[in-house]
């Protein structure tokens, strides 16, 4: 019941799924104990340090980020060999200590340099428990899972900033570092939280990461992580490399945004506790506002490449704007504002989300390095940017804040730069998730197996029994194609009872076995295809079998077949001018499937205009469509206008116009696919199907053909409202063809592979290439499909 | 090429030796031969190719040559003793549908008689 409740009243603001409201509401309250003491911290280090040094010592401040590294490098030991509960548990243990250090050495210690120690305890505090938690959320969630959630989770952090900021606002004056007592006490209520949730995960038993496993059963390289290990992790993706580098660029970006405001800040007389406790909170209101009602919303509806560029765009208008006015307060709050503000909301959330595809293995390295280490190692280098600027001749002429906003500038633009190279290798990470590339079987089949040589040596191995001149032609065939290898020889050379007597016969051995000659005993096989192809041009030649195959013709006896089958076959071979290839037609109309078999293969070599309708009518006769359709194929691109003709003509039979479209898809020229995608788009009856697998064999075996989308989607409505119910990932699958119609034919259908493998996470990585592959107004209508199919034991 | 010519049992026996190609420059083809005997009435005739090493497409095209032109009239031409290789030629082009060939010379003369 409470259950119920809870999750009806969250998903009054946020697309959670049944089942899912415990572990939002546990990271929820992680993330809100957390950061409340963050703007507590943060605060008392901002105004201890502008009050006891300067805004002019902020460099210093800013260079020892650089200590975080060592930092860093205790904290990935620690993350690889302790569970990820101990480990955070033990981090807010540590954290409540020092908080009551620090709160005992500000009572009663007078040392200026004091502000710069804390200043160093405060970031680690900062990029120590705020790194923990977002390593725990990548754990947990799938991409999909995460952008629908990261909203709300992340909307805790924000409201703790609010709370914690306004606590500080109204309590600092009166007892200004005796508020880390109240951080002590919110970091022992998240402990009670931290518990809870593993305990809850531990009942649902959720695997998490290599952390979670005791050390006896983690695998070797796993155990001891340092710093160098985080290092060469991130060195060796080109992926991490480029996050890295965005997360450089925005921490100097940053550093100067921050120096230009406290400039500011310092300058109206307003540096204190209590004007940041204020400030802090004002801001992040902004920032939970934008995170919980528009982040999730924003990114799902525009995308993780725009979703990436508001930051930059945003800071680069306000860093002009406070190039035009340096003095004034309210644009350098604003500007702040919008720094942290972004930064908490939508750029945290579309950065966690570019963690999700990596490895596990590789991931929580990566954001050691990064997240820990680069961010702060950002503060560092923006530090001694600024000291550099702030020394240089050029300062005489140009306002100090001007010259770093015209730095800002340029950092901003390599930031988006890295932004849009980011959001495409993001699409290459999700791809590397789903595994190997659809191959179609037709393609692996053809590939593996001769269907053409097959076929010949089955055809041979049955005239065998037929007749000697057929199988004499079979064996020539062969022979003359090089196929005729010693497996196929000894094949072929299995005695049978049906071997025909005559010495002279070289298909016999003495014994009257069947033998098979080889060729080159007697000639090699171009000069004996030579000599024979003469011989069949040969004007007596003619005659004489014009006059035999008469007789054959005219015999209805069913004895005739094996002989009608033989000639079929030969005329194959002969002129197509010559007087006996116009008796052709006369096999090709004969009603003996073998015959026609035959007789039909020639036609396919001959490839003569008048045997096309004959061909074309046999598609309707399931004993001969088989040999109708390879021999017109063998026509090609000659005759697409007839085929299209037949596939447009509604009073042509069905399974000529299937055949028809059949054999378009294989001709495969621009032609030809247009025709099918004007029948798909006209929704031509019973040829949906057909035309929907004749055109994703195009698009299969031609990626650079392109098909308009117009037509494509024409109908797609109704398509979509006829796979309302699907039952399994197969019922969805001429959703994925029309997909890989008008999209990147292999991303498609690597989404659909995975999709139908119907496992949480498979599905949930199919949708999300799709997500990023699919237009807009396409997305709208088959994501919910999708993502509704859930994986058997959810649907169960 | 040589052409030897005997009678035997109303049959007239052309014993080709040698190779029977187009290259060869010859006085008389093996048709214009038999087209000689038709001329004087004989109209049962028989190749012997024990001897022939080598017979190319100019060579089938005079067999066939001579075999139209016996039949023509009525008669008929049979071939016997042809080599392995021009056996499997025959086949692959379907002549032995249409030629009636014999592993020897008595088996060949006495079907011009059963029929």
């Amino acid at each position: 019941m409470a259950k119920r409740r809870l999750f009806k009243l969250l998903s009054a603001v946020v697309k959670i799924k049944p089942g899912e409201e415990r572990i939002a509401l546990f990271l929820f309250l992680y993330f809100f104990l957390i950061t409340a003491p963050f703007a507590i911290v943060k605060s008392i280090r901002d105004a201890s340090y502008l009050e006891d040094l300067g805004a002019k010592s902020l460099p210093y401040a800013y260079a020892t980020a650089i200590l975080v590294g060592v930092a860093v490098s205790l904290h990935a030991r620690l993350q690889a060999r302790l569970p990820r509960r101990t480990l955070i548990l033990s981090t807010l243990v540590f954290f409540i200590a020092g908080s009551l250090i620090f709160e005992e050495l500000f009572a009663t210690l007078d040392w200026e340099w004091l502000a710069l120690v804390y200043w160093f305890w405060a970031n680690l505090f900062v990029v120590v428990l705020t790194t923990q938690f977002w390593i725990l959320v990548n754990d947990i969630f799938n991409p999909r899972e995460a952008k629908r959630l990261i909203g709300f989770f992340g909307s805790g952090g924000i409201l703790g900033g609010i709370g914690g900021g306004l606590l500080t606002g109204i309590l600092a004056k009166s007892m200004s570092h005796r508020l880390l007592f109240l951080t002590s006490g919110f970091l022992l209520a998240c402990v009670i939280v931290v518990q809870a949730l593993f305990a809850w995960l531990k009942k649902k038993n959720e695997i998490l990461e290599v952390g979670t496993l005791p050390p006896d059963q983690r695998k070797a390289g796993d155990r001891d992580v340092g710093f160098a290990d985080c290092f060469q992790a991130v060195k060796q993706s080109h992926y991490l490399k480029l996050l890295a580098a965005s997360v450089l660029v925005i921490g100097i970006v940053s550093t100067f945004i921050d120096w230009q405001s406290k400039t500011v800040i310092v300058a109206a007389g307003k540096a204190n506790a209590s004007f940041f406790g204020f400030f802090n909170s004002g801001l992040m209101v902004v920032a939970f506002l934008f995170q919980l009602i528009l982040t999730s919303r924003f990114i799902e509806r525009f995308g993780l490449r725009v979703g990436l560029l508001v930051y930059p765009l945003l800071l680069l208008l306000g860093s002009t704007g406070i190039a035009l006015g340096p003095s004034l307060l309210l644009l350098a709050i604003s500007l702040k504002g919008m720094d942290k503000a972004l930064s908490y909301s939508i750029q945290q959330s579309s950065r966690e989300l570019l963690y999700i595809p990596v490895m596990p293995d590789v991931k929580y390295k990566a954001k050691i390095f990064i997240d820990m280490f680069i961010n702060r190692l950002a503060k560092s280098i923006g530090g001694g940017i600024l000291a550099v600027l702030l020394i240089l001749p050029i300062r005489q002429m140009h306002n100090d804040i001007v010259l770093v906003s015209i730095a800002s500038g340029l950092f901003i633009g390599a930031w988006i730069i890295i932004n849009l190279r980011v959001s495409r290798a993001y699409i290459s990470e999700v791809k590397d998730k789903l595994g190997k590339k659809w191959e179609r079987a037709d393609g692996v089949v053809a590939g593996a197996i001769d269907l053409d040589e097959v076929k010949k040596v089955l055809d041979a191995l049955e005239s065998r029994k037929q007749s000697p001149e057929l199988f004499a032609l079979h064996l020539y065939e062969l022979a003359k194609d090089n196929k005729l290898t010693s497996q196929i020889r000894q094949l072929l050379e299995i005695s049978t009872q049906e071997a025909s007597p005559s010495a002279a016969n070289p298909l016999l051995d003495g014994d009257q076995s069947p033998r098979v000659p080889d060729f080159e005993e007697y000639l090699p096989p171009a000069e004996m295809n030579k000599e024979i192809q003469e011989i069949l041009a040969l004007d007596s030649y003619q005659q004489l079998m014009n006059a035999y195959a008469g007789k054959v013709l005219d015999d209805e006896n069913a004895s005739s077949e094996t002989a009608k089958m033989e000639l079929a076959k030969a005329i194959g071979w002969m002129n197509g001018r010559s007087p006996l290839a116009a008796k052709l037609d006369e096999f090709l109309y004969d009603p003996s499937p073998k015959v026609f078999q035959y007789a039909a293969e020639s036609a396919g070599r001959l490839r003569k205009r008048e045997y096309v309708p004959i061909l074309a009518l046999k598609l309707a006769d399931p004993r001969s469509q088989e040999d109708a359709r390879a021999a017109l194929e063998k026509y090609g691109e000659a005759i697409t206008g007839t085929l299209i003709d037949y596939l447009t003509d509604p009073e042509e039979s069905l399974d000529i116009r299937k055949g028809a479209v059949s054999l378009l898809a294989r001709i495969a020229t621009p032609e030809a696919a247009q025709a099918l995608l004007d029948g798909l788009a006209k929704g031509t009856n019973g040829l949906e199907e057909d035309l929907l697998d004749g055109l994703d064999l195009i698009r299969s075996k031609h990626a650079e053909m392109t098909l308009d989308p117009d037509l494509i989607f024409s109908r797609f409505d109704q398509d979509i409202q006829r796979l309302r119910e699907p039952r399994s990932p197969a019922d969805l699958l001429p959703l994925f063809k029309l997909l890989g119609l008008a999209y990147n034919h292999e991303d498609v259908f690597r989404a659909y592979r995975n999709f139908s493998k119907g496992t949480k996470d498979s599905i949930a990585y199919a949708v999300e290439l799709l997500d990023n592959t699919v237009s807009q107004d396409i997305k709208q209508k088959i994501l919910p499909l999708l993502e509704g199919f859930g994986s058997p034991k959810d649907r169960a | 090429m040589v052409i030897q010519k005997r009678e035997k049992n109303n049959v007239v026996i052309f014993d080709v030796e040698g190779e029977i190609k187009r290259s060869d420059t010859i006085d008389v083809t093996l048709h214009q031969l038999v087209k000689e005997q038709l001329d004087t009435g004989k109209k049962q005739i028989l190749f012997n190719f024990d001897k022939v090493e080598f017979i190319d497409s100019f060579g089938v095209g005079e067999i066939l040559a001579s075999y139209i032109s016996t039949h023509n009239l009525g008669g008929k031409l049979k071939l016997a003793r042809i080599s392995k290789k021009l056996f499997l030629i025959f086949q692959v082009t379907m002549l032995t549908k249409v030629l009636d060939i014999f592993d020897e010379e008595d088996t060949a003369l006495q079907s011009f008689f059963k029929e």
